[in-house]
């Protein structure tokens, strides 16, 4: 999707923009109006790898996924066996970064990841879930194909 | 997770998400939210080292974000001139996303009021939105005292 051979740009500092962001969405339209405004994101920001799904499965996403923690030098164990693809996010780099730094860390933010991960899914044909526990950084998120 | 290599196109996303649901008023209390809560460590770096402390902050985050830029600090005035800025380039020129119209406005409502609190004169001109060029002056008053006096 983003796979032009050059590392983005990486200023993490936008994890605690994006929470700033999220707890404003949720202050002035509850946890619906950010639920709808994280939801829109697979038809726009995410169309790409929607498309990189539909095409590749969730060898598609493994190699997505394997990116960005590689870019944001996260702590994660990757697999892809037998139609499921893992993340198990030992350290969070959004987490970790908004504590080291002292950023204010949205009392929802982690929905974000599920309410994306399942809208960009649900585009492409998939299913997504996860298990988070924000306090800690940690979580793990599952991909499967849908049921038909 | 979102990553924060994603982040500007959802920036956008979020100032069109706002202002269908409140109007342009709304993208400018968020901006103003920025300015007045979010932005802690450019007010610590301003409070502690004035025009010296506005140089430190950019150079880290304009380095970080890439683009092309330059600065310029004097005794008495601090000056970026964006050549290339990296944020506008995603939005009006990848093509990821439908781009928010007025994107380049949210650097006006963030940066200009909070140096305006230390007691400096702020001018930030857009001049080419859609090929990211701006450029933001800031300047100390003659007999106007600012954190460069503390710092001295």
């Amino acid at each position: 999707m983003v796979d032009d051979g050059q590392k983005p740009s990486v200023h993490k500092d936008f994890h605690g923009a994006l929470s700033f962001g999220l707890a404003f969405v949720e202050s002035q339209y509850g946890e619906e109006g950010m639920a709808e405004f994280l939801e829109s994101l697979a038809d726009s920001v995410y169309a790409p790898l929607v498309r990189d799904i539909r095409a590749g499965g969730l060898a598609a996403l493994e190699e997505y996924w394997r990116k960005v923690f590689e870019w944001e030098e996260g702590d994660v164990d990757i697999a892809l066996e037998d139609g499921v693809l893992t993340l198990a996010v030992n350290r969070c780099p959004a987490i970790a970064h908004m504590k080291e730094y002292g950023y204010a860390i949205a009392p929802h933010f982690c929905e974000h990841t599920r309410i994306v991960n399942e809208a960009i899914c649900r585009a492409a044909g998939y299913a997504a879930s996860v298990e988070y526990d924000q306090d800690a950084g940690r979580c793990t998120q599952t991909f499967r194909r849908a049921e038909a | 997770m979102i990553s924060c290599t994603d982040f500007i196109w959802v920036y956008s996303e979020l100032f069109k998400f706002l202002e269908a649901r409140g109007g342009e008023a709304k993208v400018i209390e968020f901006w103003r939210g920025i300015s007045d809560e979010f932005l802690t460590n450019l007010r610590e770096y301003v409070a502690e080292d004035g025009l010296k402390g506005m140089f430190r902050y950019w150079s880290h985050t304009l380095g970080e974000e890439g683009g092309r830029h330059h600065m310029t600090l004097y005794d008495d005035m601090f000056v970026i001139d964006m050549h290339d800025c990296p944020s506008a380039k995603k939005i009006f020129r990848d093509g990821r996303v439908e781009p928010y119209p007025k994107y380049c406005e949210h650097c006006r409502w963030l940066y200009p009021p909070l140096l305006e609190e230390f007691g400096y004169e702020v001018d930030y001109h857009v001049l080419d939105c859609e090929k990211g060029a701006c450029r933001l002056t800031v300047r100390k008053p003659p007999g106007v005292m600012t954190p460069d006096d503390k710092a001295q």
